[in-house]
């Protein structure tokens, strides 16, 4: 069973650019342009195909107000339905779901997401800073910077194990990022390396250290959707849309009383089990084969597994320091290198999408998953905490 | 034809030209109230609002996620939140997408823009342009719109004195509108003699900066019945972009609103509009736009936008009997505002400005400069 | 050593050159370079003046640079991004990290000099790497190509083509497929550069083909395009970066709630507003409580001492972006459980800088570090008419 929709909706193509903090060459429309080029080639369809253009990035990162006027130079909106959705660091999952509903609605065939972001043309920790309350917390805030997850886990698994289960981490993604040629970062680190890089990285916050952070990135992604008559006559392998989830919090921060009387609802792990819930999964572990997950820092990957997996224990540590994140474990974790490798934050979360969409088709490259990928999952994490889920489908069995 | 979703109740606050005492979450807050007291509605998970649908915008608030500081007031905690980072009546049709797509079936809608918080509008909307050569060169919405006025005058015969009497009869219509911007009462002469803006357009001929906040419920057509015994039906929403250089367009061809205007009435089943629609709410951010706009929907044959207003068209087709955009209302706002017009004049609660007989409205509304984004919804009783 | 053929050297004697003034202004302080196994460098930069030594003795220096010598060549060419090296422990500073990044702006690019490459160096250069750019997919089972390239500079190579091979040799053969005769070798080289097109060379006279016409237009196909190696990645044309800082004053408004919270840090209070349905506090006070979706109006006043259940150690130096400045690091950022509160219902804040080594996060009933506000004498209703808190003892 799944959600009900009124009609269903499949991915039939996918485009990035390579992802660099150095795309001077190119101007915001221009890099919007290799992604939508690559998106259409992928579904070998045109733009005259395409009924609906989904725009989102945030404004304060270039500081272009509602940029869609201007990249359509790159979009290829012209004459067409536009509009623009946006949330936070989670806007290319939003991106996603609006086109699976726009295509569901029967108001378009065929919809194209956008999601974009030039990191280089502002300051990234500035522009998300900007996003607290002018009043009181811009003051205080460090963008996305945080070492609570640090803390939580050295609280809770001791600060040897805890330390070195996300240097393991962190690790595996840029072994996975090493694989794939879009990616930002790639470091060709080894595991050999944990025990120096735990100990001498730069500390940013607490133990979060330099090299736990993801990137800043330049970089621009389009994923195209079509109902399932559009899909089934156009493509060969379409990715079906199961069903979404869209969780966020408030604005203040009111996690950190650390009394075992006051637990603390956690979005992630809310819209897992609302998602699971309402589509007959009870072991997501088994049911996935591979997660795109929006992971800005090492600490969060690791402690999120936990989330949306439902794990207890020390499980999702387990899961890591056995290398089953790893992309031939039993539950490969961003097989792309993830958001660490790569984040132009815009297009992150879409980015999940797309690569999971690669992995569903079996069309990744030298970062393909070696089994056979029928359920994937992606997420986008952004603003306080917020969350989307998003599952595909290589068969259409509901 | 499409299928239909349901506007079960709307909430506003009054249009004002600088709520200093206010932020923007009390202005919400103020709309919420006010949609959970006509309707009932909860958040439950199964039954109630999963979906909140907000318009605001980055720069306009000076806040990198703008709604960010509004998911407490709007309801959002631990429910869904996405943001139409566009004009406000995409919102609407994107609202209605949520609805039809079967994802959700009660979507809340909301919306708030401040002004008067940053020190110039024209600071704002110059950063809607390339920072290469647009942004340098000084443009922003009221100049590249004075570009517009100046060739559309010329190609529909617009003078001087068609713009004073939109302005007069805008002021006079709003001032039946209790929700509308206070504005003092002005005469033709008076719009004539104020200050130019950017040649030809007046200080009177643009519309003033205004603060607002509204809410609006919107739900399948199956469970309408549960929220209101007076629905009001969303039939049809399109949008269209047209190219960025103002050196590829005709400004004045209308291109993207003739695209929208279609691709919405064929969605919403409607032949001929001007014996098919009885009301229609324009988003005319400057007096000159009323009669272009008029035209781009297919009301005025292109080019006699001129004759029209002389011929008393603006009162024989009802449009903008709200006071209209140039009365003032916030510019990512003003399409929820003519949206929230056609509602009550469908619901026959328009009061003193109540047009008889009205079974179906147009709302238009536009982002960019020289209409470079157009989008229009249809509604219907 | 030699890396991309820059010497770690030559790198310092030209620091003198490319030292802009204006990019040091305001800086006086000594910065070293460790480069493993090249030696050591200090510079001196005082009142816009530079002074670069070859040292042994770095030990007075704010910070010091330690990489080794193809990472510090590759980040002044720009062929090793910095930011990464820095994050993968390529690049290490020691010493004051802030100071050091006043170095950038310093000085000018370093640009490699480059020697030129005369027409015949090219032309040697194209027919040396001829074989290594064919693509035998794109190729015909058998042919002959012969190059007869006139001018001093020229000379004549012929090109075997044959089941999927392609060997060059510097002879005419007499039996060809097609035959390219260019008059002046200099042509030849532009057309291989992209900076003439063939055609033009053909209709001006100053080319001719003999033979198959078709497979002389698929030259282009047959063999990868030829790479300048003057180029060396470099782009054409240089790229234009635009700087500009865009800033729009704003008016916040405070609205009741919040304005009534900030009014209070005036008279020393710490209102917080507590939901009438949870009962939650919550400081800052907001409009309404998120979790019960109703409008909060009742105030208490709390602490306005408390004890910290986490603090963020925070090294990072973040601008505010309300006021451009950098803040000095570390520094501490408190989530505080005020006197009258309870669970999560904690107050942000800083700690006083000089204090937050000794601060000690609460956990389930074990208090954390008691800390009390320190109030700024001239108060505004701001967040920071609390100047910080600082350790209550």
């Amino acid at each position: 069973m799944a959600h009900k929709k009124n009609r269903n909706v499949a991915i039939i193509g996918v485009g990035q650019t390579k992802h660099s903090s150095h795309r001077e060459d190119v101007n915001q429309p221009e890099l919007i342009h290799e992604a939508v080029s690559a998106a259409l080639k992928d579904a070998n369809i045109s733009i005259k195909d395409v009924d609906c253009i989904v725009h989102g990035n945030m404004e304060l990162f270039e500081m272009i107000h509602q940029p869609d006027l201007w990249h359509v130079l790159g979009t290829g909106a012209y004459g067409k339905d536009s509009i623009r959705i946006t949330t936070g660091g989670t806007v290319g999952t939003t991106l996603a779901c609006a086109s699976d509903n726009l295509v569901a609605s029967g108001m378009y065939d065929i919809v194209m997401a956008i999601g974009f972001q030039k990191l280089q043309e502002g300051h990234t920790t500035g522009g998300i800073t900007n996003m607290a309350d002018p009043l009181w917390f811009r003051n205080l805030q460090t963008g996305a910077l945080t070492g609570s997850t640090a803390y939580d886990v050295i609280q809770e698994f001791g600060e040897e194990r805890a330390k070195r289960a996300a240097m393991m981490y962190r690790i595996i993604m840029d072994k996975h990022a090493c694989l794939n040629p879009n990616a930002h970062r790639a470091f060709g680190l080894d595991f050999d390396q944990v025990e120096t890089l735990m100990n001498t990285s730069p500390k940013l916050v607490g133990e979060l250290r330099l090299i736990h952070m993801c990137s800043q990135s330049d970089g621009a992604c389009a994923v195209i959707f079509a109902s399932e008559k559009k899909a089934k006559e156009l493509s060969k392998k379409p990715v079906w849309i199961r069903d979404h989830i869209t969780i966020h919090r408030e604005e203040t921060f009111n996690i950190f009383g650390y009394h075992k009387n006051y637990p603390v609802l956690k979005t992630h792990k809310f819209a897992a089990e609302q998602l699971f819930k309402r589509n007959d999964i009870t072991n997501p572990l088994e049911y996935f084969d591979v997660f795109e997950m929006y992971d800005p820092a090492a600490w969060w990957g690791l402690d999120w597994l936990r989330d949306f997996f439902f794990l207890k224990g020390d499980e999702h540590l387990r899961l890591v320091e056995n290398k089953e994140i790893m992309i031939d474990g039993s539950m490969p974790i961003n097989p792309s290198g993830g958001v660490i490798a790569t984040n132009p934050i815009g297009a992150t979360a879409l980015l999940r999408v797309a690569e999971a969409a690669l992995q569903v088709r079996g069309d990744a490259g030298a970062h393909q998953i070696p089994k056979e990928v029928k359920h994937a999952l992606a997420s986008g994490f952004g603003g306080t905490m917020w969350t989307v889920l998003m599952m595909l489908e290589k068969e259409l069995n509901w | 034809m499409q299928k239909r979703v349901a506007i079960c109740a709307v909430a506003q606050i009054k249009n004002d030209p600088n709520l200093w005492y206010a932020r923007f979450q009390n202005m919400l807050l103020e709309c919420f109230e006010g949609i959970m007291s006509q309707t009932n509605v909860t958040f439950d998970m199964e039954k109630g609002i999963r979906t909140v649908i907000t318009c605001s915008d980055d720069v306009w608030d000076a806040r990198t996620i703008s709604n960010n500081g509004m998911t407490d007031v709007v309801g959002a905690h631990f429910r869904g939140e996405e943001k139409m980072a566009q004009e406000s009546l995409n919102g609407l049709g994107y609202a209605m997408a949520s609805i039809l797509s079967g994802h959700d079936d009660v979507v809340l809608f909301m919306g708030h823009m401040k002004e008067s918080q940053p020190e110039s509008r024209n600071m704002c909307t110059n950063l809607a342009f390339d920072p290469f050569y647009c942004r340098p060169l000084g443009m922003d919405f009221v100049n590249v719109n004075a570009m517009q006025a100046r060739a559309y005058m010329e190609k529909a015969k617009i003078t001087e004195e068609h713009l004073a009497k939109v302005v007069v009869r805008a002021r006079k219509n709003a001032s039946k509108n209790p929700f509308a911007r206070e504005n003092d009462p002005v005469s033709e002469e008076d719009v004539m003699k104020s200050p130019l803006l950017a040649d030809p357009l007046r200080q009177l001929h643009y519309y003033p900066s205004t603060d607002w906040a509204f809410g609006m419920l919107l739900c399948s057509e199956e469970r309408a019945k549960e929220f209101t015994d007076k629905p009001v039906w969303i039939t049809g929403y399109a949008s269209c972009m047209d190219s960025y250089f103002l050196g590829d367009k005709d400004l004045t061809s209308n291109f993207s609103l003739k695209n929208a205007t279609e691709r919405a009435l064929k969605k919403a089943g409607i032949k001929d509009i001007k014996k098919d629609i009885q009301l229609f709410e324009l988003c005319d951010h400057a007096a000159y736009q009323l009669p272009m706009w008029a035209e781009g929907i297919g009301l005025v044959n292109d080019g006699y936008g001129g004759r029209w207003v002389d011929d008393g068209g603006m009162d024989e087709f009802n449009v903008n009997v709200s006071g209209g955009m140039l009365n003032g209302n916030p510019l990512l706002l003003g399409g929820a505002a003519r949206a929230i017009e056609c509602f009550y004049q469908l619901r026959g609660e328009a009061g003193e400005r109540q047009v008889k007989g009205a079974k179906r409205a147009l709302a238009q509304s536009t982002y960019g400069a020289a209409g470079q984004h157009q989008a229009v919804v249809i509604f219907e009783v | 050593m030699e890396y991309w053929g820059v010497k770690v050297s030559d790198i310092f004697d030209t620091m003198n050159d490319r030292f802009r003034p204006e990019g040091a202004k305001g800086v006086t302080a000594k910065f070293g370079y460790d480069i493993t196994g090249e030696g050591k460098w200090k510079i001196i930069v005082s009142e816009g003046l530079l002074e670069v030594i070859k040292t042994d003795d770095i030990s007075d220096c704010v910070a010091v640079m330690v990489c080794d010598g193809e990472t510090f060549v590759g980040i002044n060419i720009g062929k090793v991004d910095a930011a990464n090296a820095f994050t993968s422990g390529k690049v290490k500073i020691e010493g004051d990290f802030g100071q050091f990044g006043k170095t950038a702006k310093m000085f000018k690019k370093y640009v490699p000099k480059k020697a030129a490459m005369s027409t015949r160096d090219y032309i040697l250069d194209m027919f040396g790497t001829l074989v290594s750019r064919f693509q035998p997919q794109n190729a015909p089972q058998e042919a002959v190509i012969v190059y007869d390239i006139g001018g001093a500079d020229g000379g004549v190579w012929t090109a075997y083509i044959k089941d999927g091979k392609c060997e060059l040799k510097e002879e005419r053969a007499e039996k060809f497929t097609v035959k390219l005769e260019v008059q002046d070798a200099k042509d030849w080289v532009d057309v291989m550069l992209g900076k003439v097109d063939a055609f033009s060379l053909l209709s001006a006279g100053k080319a001719a083909i003999v033979g198959e016409t078709q497979l002389a237009l698929k030259l282009g196909e047959i063999f990868k395009k030829y790479q300048d190696p003057m180029a060396s990645g470099t782009p054409e044309q240089e790229l234009i970066v635009l700087k500009k800082i865009i800033s729009v004053d704003q008016k916040f408004s405070t609205g009741p709630v919040m304005g009534k919270f900030l009014n209070a840090l005036k008279e020393k209070k710490i209102l917080g507003n507590k939901c009438p349905k949870c009962g939650r506090i919550q400081l800052p006070a907001r409009e309404v409580c998120a979790v019960c979706r109703v409008r909060v109006d009742e105030w208490v006043e709390v602490g306005p001492k408390g004890q910290v259940r986490y603090m963020e150690y925070v090294y990072y130096a973040s601008p505010d972006p309300l006021t451009g400045e950098t803040r000095e690091t570390p520094y501490g950022m408190a989530n505080i459980l005020l006197d009258g509160c309870q669970g999560n219902d904690t107050f942000a804040h800083l700690i006083r800088r000089d204090q937050i080594d000794r601060i000690k996060g609460g956990k389930d009933d074990v208090s954390g570090t008691r800390v009390r506000p320190v109030w700024n004498e001239h108060r505004t209703g701001s967040i920071f008419d609390i100047k910080y808190f600082e350790i209550d003892e």
